[in-house]
This record gives C-alpha cells, structure tokens and sequence, in this order.
C-alpha cells in the first residue's frame, strides 16, 4: 500500500548550538553572523539516503516544499518523484513558512509528517496539525526535549520504514520547548505545549499459544485508568493531583472530570476541585488535606517526571506530599525508549532522595507493574 | 433487536486468517515418532516436546494398556468425588519421591495446574512477582487473581531484588513465579539464587518446570535436583505431557501444599480424573527414568552434538543450556523460508517469529529428541548447513 509522507526541512535548525545560543529561535541572523553554519539539510539527507539504502522497496509518496526547506534534501538523496504543495517566497525561511507547509500537508491528505529540525519546529508543526496525523523528527535542532524524535538519523529511517509497514502504532508523544527569550536569559524553564501523535512500538498480546495480538495504546490506557479508579476508591480519603499529559489526562476524563491536559489539577472523591494550579494553589490544597498522592507520567524525549514541564509540583510540593505517594504510570511503549526516569527538581537533597530510592514502580497496566531505574544527575 | 448472534465466528476467524494468525493444524499420520509422517511426508521431527521418545516405550504402552484392560477405559468422576483410584495415588507418592519433596498432586494438564493454584496463592493485599518471559498458562493463571503484579526482566536478580524490596514494605504475601526452561530461548532460571531472595524476603517460590522435567538434574528429575535445591522450591510445578511422554500437569512440594492445592483448585476440583490408561503410563514413565538412565543421557549427548555441529557452520544459536536449541536467523521472512525448505528436505521444524521474540531474532525453534540417531542428526545437520548458506544466514 502507498503511503503518503509529508517532508519537512527546518533549515535553519540546530545552528544556534555551535555558537552557544541554546537555540536558533528568533535569533538566526545572530547565529549566521557569528558564523554557524547549516546542520538540519545535512541530516535530512543523511536519513533519506539511510532510508532508500536499507528500505528502497517501500512504496511512498513523498510531498514537500521548494528548495531547502525538503525539495534539495530529496534531490540530494536522490529521491526524483516527488510533489511540491509549498513554496516559499522570501530567501530567508521562517516559522511561518513551516506553518504553511503543515496547512497545505494536511490538504493533501499525507499520512505522517517527517521533519528535520527541533524542538520549535515541533512546535510550529503541532500549532497546525494538532493530533491529526502523526509526526516524526530526524534530530537536527538544539535542543530536542519532545518525544516525536527518532534518537539518531539511522533510528528515524527505521522508523519510517517501520511506519510505511503499518508495524508501528500511533501513539502520545509530548511537544516540549524551552522557552527560549527567559533561558538565554538565565532562566531554565522547560514547558509543555500539547500532545502530539508520535509512532510507537505497538503493545502485543498474546491470543493463543504463539499468536499475539497488537493492542490500541487506548486499551492500555483503559487498564492503567482502571487501576488508578480502584487506587482511588480504596484511598477515599486521599487527594490526587493529576500530573500532565495524555497518559494521566485519560484517567480523568474516565472519571468524569474535566481536568487540563497540560497542567496539573487536584481531584478529591472523584471531584475535580481545582484546575491548571500554580505553586501556591497546590501548597494551598496540601494544608487542606492531610494527604495526597500525586500521579505522573514520564514526559518528552527523556523520561522526566519532575522538572521539565511541570515546575508547579516545587520541591516544597514533592517534599510535602512524600515520595512514596508518588504514582509514576506510562505506555509500555514509552518505557522502551525512556528506560529510566529521569529526577531534576532543582533542590539537590530533594533530587538525592529520589536517588537514593534507586527505581519506581510504574504502573504499565492493571494492577501491573515494573521497575525503572531513577536518574537524577543533571544533563 | 435482530442480530445474528453466530456472525462473529465467521468473521473473526476470517480476519485472523487474513492476518495470517490462523492455526494451521499439522497433521501426524503416524505417532509422535523421531522419524514422523507430517501433512504426508515423513520427516525428522524436531517439533516435539517428546523429548526422551517415552511415549513410544515399549513399558509404557503396556502399563497404558494393562490399566486400561483392569479399570476401564474412563474413571468415572472428578478426583474429589469418585474418580479418585488407588493408581492415581500411586502415581503421586512415586513422583514425590522421585522429585525428593514431601508429596506430589497431579493435575489433568499443565495449564488447569497453573489456572487453579496460581489465583490460589495470592489475593487481595498480595502480589504476584513474575518473569517477564513467563508462560502464557501463568499469566492466564495470574489473571485470575486479585493481587497486584510485578514484572521483572528476565532472569536478572538485581531487578528482581528491587521488586521484592518495594513490595517488601506495602503487601501481605509475596509470590515469585519463573519458568524453570523458557520455551522460546531455552535458558533455564536461576533458581537457587530465587529460592535464596524468596527466603530473604519471606516470598512463597514458584517454578513452572514443563520443560525441565525429565530433561535437567540428575536422572530428568528436574530443576530442584538440577540446582541441588530439592524440596527448598515451595512449589515445583511441571507435565507429564513432555518429557514424560504421556499427559498430566503436576505440582511437588510440602504436604501442606498439597492439601490446600487439591482443596482449593477449581480446574482440580472440576474437571474429571485421567483415564487409568493415562494413570498407568504415568508411573511407567516414573518407572523408566528411575532405571533406565540411558534415556536422559542419550538426549543430551545429541544436544550437545547438534549444539555444537550447529555453532561451528556458524548458525547463532542464542544462550541455551537445554535441549531446545533456537536457530537465530534474523527476519521473520528468512525463519518462515527457512522453515518451509527444511520441511521440504525432510526436517520438520517451525518458526518462531516476531512478536514473541525480538524483530531481528527470528528463529527456527528446534527440540532434540532421545530417539534420533547420529545419522539423523547428520542429515538434519547437512539440510541446515545446505540451506543456511543457500539463504546467506552462514
């Protein structure tokens, strides 16, 4: 079957990091002037050519955009048919030039988008495809904290071709993003902007003797839902703060409760009783209740459960609620590419304490659990 | 409302065919022979798990038919009520004493074993710690459970210790359950180091020996003896169906593990009683490997053998220890073609392919058996050599 893909070069991508900007947003004309010079073109033809070496027979439609932006990556690697849906106008690419691109992929009706590029290029792409088709980035960018991401050229070929065979499923993966002005600034502040469908290894189960069965990522939601439901019921008086994203975002809504996707919320007796809290709102819920459990999930590229995307759950937080009432869940599939759960609270001793428990449990299906090693040293 | 309430078979049968995960049923027009007529060909079975060619012994078929000719052909009723005959008595006091624990229970199979014990043993405020390679009679068995799960990576005592120290502090009994032999890698489980971590932290042991019953340990009496740990395992659990040549599940242990099994295993309790037949050649296979050694000897030195003729063309054959030895041969597609050309060169012997095994470790599963001589194993060896370079897998 024809598979069509939507490519995608940021060619700009990545430049900032060989002369220190800690990214390329905004800031390109700076990073060219203090001579950076293009990475993303290069690794875009790198995985193609990676792609057609290993994977030729796969029947694939490709459709991009003019020049550097996937038109001279594809020519390069030697890719002839192709179909331009976007040209750009100025010389200088821009993130609305990705946006526009993304508007006219979605038109054509392309199956997965595959872009060159970082952490804002994911950004700019999911601003416009949403969930609506699944995306796959070849790491070019400075940073890379969102979970789209194949882990090196030779894995997003890989990737693609296992897309192309329908053997990988659909799944969440995180868009993350520094916010770039406050961390040149000094300022370290990693945000979650939404949840993005990224391929995964499918679940399997096994049917018969030898037969197996790949499960949907949501019948495996359903049973960690599930055993949170009855971890609830049977701790009726405990508050739950419900960590980010689509993993725990599930559980809620199982419940019936209209919590945020991206921020955190607190839920008492099956009641949502405060949404997207700050710092001081949840300090504010641990005075009131005498105790609390809180339930994560690891988040973006690394397998963070505290101290990228979630800030508002503070050292003082952690520290008041107890580590031992964290919950930590997630897909089996994203405990395949994160093997360990990564620690940074930014309070050493907080973070030597969750060193010092070693591993977690998590919580991969009813009343199914394995252990994941706990990293905290900082990156 | 109108519904065609059969409408689901046709249809989900025709989508697993369609998926090609249909069983396409093999058929022997002979009896689980060394040399077997499959689907109309003879071949050299390597499918087997008739690993000491007991049921084609000539004592066994007779206790088979002796029993039958005494006390019928059925038994008559469940083990609990009246189906419960001096002979099958007989059978669980040889085990026992054959395993070297206090007394022995035999099941109607290997899975009703694991599908009645297992959700006996653990309940609510307990947890069940578990192999991550474990047998699909196990999970079903800890399925029907209420206790929480854990898994833990294969065979790796570091992550198992981790487990047990959580689960240490927040339940009320632990159970830890392994393979002894996996079925898919032929590895065997390091089970006195699990017996040892289960003392340490109070956690019941459980061992699903199906395939090292009759195969390791002095004499094939299993994986106790194998790790010199008889009667220290709280529940040894294994089939007469394989290595024993005959049919039956089994669980060896303490006597108080057998009253409360057979008290409160619901597959036990439920289901009728074997056949004496059945009952008979149980204890002729006992019989046989209490004196006549030749049998496990004579399997191993083929393994050993095939092993080694196999390593030296240069097949993968991955970490066995046990007579089932996996011929890695990469892409599913090559293990499938591979398969197929063994088949038509006279070797039956199937594939294993992703996902029970990893993408890129598709293999020809192969299980040696006591009954096949050098020149069988010549031949086989010589298909595999021809073929494997044939498909560039040497």
């Amino acid at each position: 079957m024809v598979v069509k893909i939507g490519f995608l070069v940021n060619p700009i991508a990545g430049m900032g990091g060989r002369v220190g900007l800690k990214g390329t947003d905004g800031v390109a004309d700076e990073a060219i002037k203090l001579g950076a010079e293009p990475v993303s073109p290069k690794k875009a033809v790198e995985t193609i050519k990676e792609f057609l070496s290993k994977y030729s027979q796969d029947d694939i439609n490709w459709y991009t955009c003019s020049g550097e932006m996937g038109e001279d990556e594809l020519k390069k690697a030697n890719i002839k048919n192709f179909k331009i849906i976007y040209s750009h106008s100025k010389e200088k690419t821009t993130s609305n030039d990705t946006k526009n691109a993304c508007k006219k992929f979605l038109e054509n009706g392309v199956d997965l988008i595959l872009f060159c590029g970082g952490d804002g290029t994911a950004r700019d792409i999911f601003s416009i495809v949403k969930n609506k088709i699944p995306i796959l980035g070849i790491p070019s960018g400075v940073k890379m904290h969102s979970g789209v991401f194949g882990i090196n050229t030779n894995a997003a070929a890989k990737m693609l071709h296992e897309f192309a065979n329908k053997r990988l499923a659909v799944g969440d993966a995180e868009i993350m993003d520094l916010d770039e002005e406050r961390y040149r600034k000094g300022d370290w502040n990693i945000k979650l902007f939404g949840i993005a469908k990224g391929i995964v290894e499918p679940m399997y189960v096994q049917v018969g003797k030898t037969v197996f069965e790949s499960v949907s990522e949501d019948a495996v939601k359903e049973e960690r839902a599930e055993h949170i439901i009855d971890d609830m019921k049977e701790n009726k008086e405990y508050l739950y703060l419900m960590g980010s994203g689509g993993t725990v975002d599930y559980i809620a809504k199982k419940i019936g409760v209209k919590n945020t996707l991206l921020g955190i919320d607190a839920i008492y007796q099956n009641k949502l009783i405060g949404s997207d809290l700050n710092e001081k709102e949840i300090l504010k819920l641990l005075d009131k209740y005498a105790k609390a459990k809180v339930i994560l999930s690891p988040i973006g590229a690394q397998g963070f459960i505290l101290g990228r995307g979630n800030l508002q759950l503070s050292p003082k937080v952690v520290r008041k609620i107890a580590l031992d009432n964290i919950i930590v869940i997630s897909t089996p599939s994203k405990l395949l590419s994160t093997p360990v759960l990564r620690v940074d609270t930014g309070d050493k001793k907080l973070d030597r304490d969750f060193a010092k428990k070693e591993f977690m449990m998590v919580v991969v299906g009813y009343r199914l659990s394995r252990v994941v090693k706990i990293q905290t040293n900082n990156f | 409302m109108k519904r065609n309430p059969n409408a689901f078979l046709k249809e989900e049968y025709e989508e697993l065919v369609k998926k090609n995960f249909d069983w396409k049923l093999h058929i022997l027009e002979t009896g689980s022979t060394p040399h077997s007529i499959v689907d109309g060909k003879e071949v050299i079975m390597l499918c087997s798990n008739n690993y000491l060619n007991l049921s084609n012994h000539p004592k066994l078929i007779q206790a088979a038919v002796d029993a039958a000719k005494k006390f019928g052909a059925g038994s008559g009723s469940v083990r609990a009520i009246a189906g419960t005959m001096a002979l099958h008595m007989e059978v669980e006091k040889r085990l026992a004493k054959f395993k070297g624990t206090e007394a022995s229970l035999v099941y109607q199979t290997g899975f009703a074993a694991n599908a009645g014990l297992i959700p006996q043993l653990a309940g609510k405020g307990d947890i069940i710690v578990s192999d991550e390679l474990n047998h699909g009679s196990i999970i079903d068995g800890v399925r029907l459970t209420k206790a929480d799960r854990a898994v833990y990576k294969h065979c790796d005592m570091g992550d198992l210790e981790k487990v047990l120290k959580e689960a240490d502090k927040k339940y009320n009994r632990i159970l830890i359950i392994s393979d002894g032999v996996f079925s898919m890698d032929g590895d065997i489980a390091p089970m006195d180091q699990i017996v040892k971590l289960g003392k340490e932290y109070g956690a019941m042991t459980y061992v699903d020996d199906a395939h090292g019953e009759g195969v390791i340990g002095p004499d094939g009496r299993g994986i106790g003896a194998h790790f010199g740990i008889e009667g220290k395992i709280d529940v040894e659990m294994g089939t007469f169906s394989k290595a024993y040549g005959v049919v039956g599940g089994l669980i060896a242990g303490s006597q108080d593990l057998i009253n409360f099994a057979y008290n409160k295993s619901r597959t036990w309790l439920l289901s009728g009683s074997h056949p004496p037949a059945v009952a008979g050649a149980q204890l002729a296979a006992i019989n046989v490997l209490e004196t006549e050694p030749e049998h496990v000897k004579k399997l191993w030195d083929n393994t050993k053998y095939f092993k080694k003729e196999l390593a030296s063309m240069g097949f993968d054959t991955g970490f066995s220890e046990t007579p089932i030895t996996p011929v890695i041969v990469g892409e599913s597609s090559k293990a499938k073609e591979l398969s197929d050309k063994l088949y038509e060169e006279g070797v039956f012997a199937l594939p294993i392919v992703f996902p029970m095994v990893a993408r890129d470790k598709a293999r020809i599963r192969t299980m040696m058996n006591a009954g096949l001589t050098k020149e069988d194993l010549d031949y086989t060896l010589e298909k595999f050599e021809k073929l494997g370079k044939q498909l560039k897998i040497i």
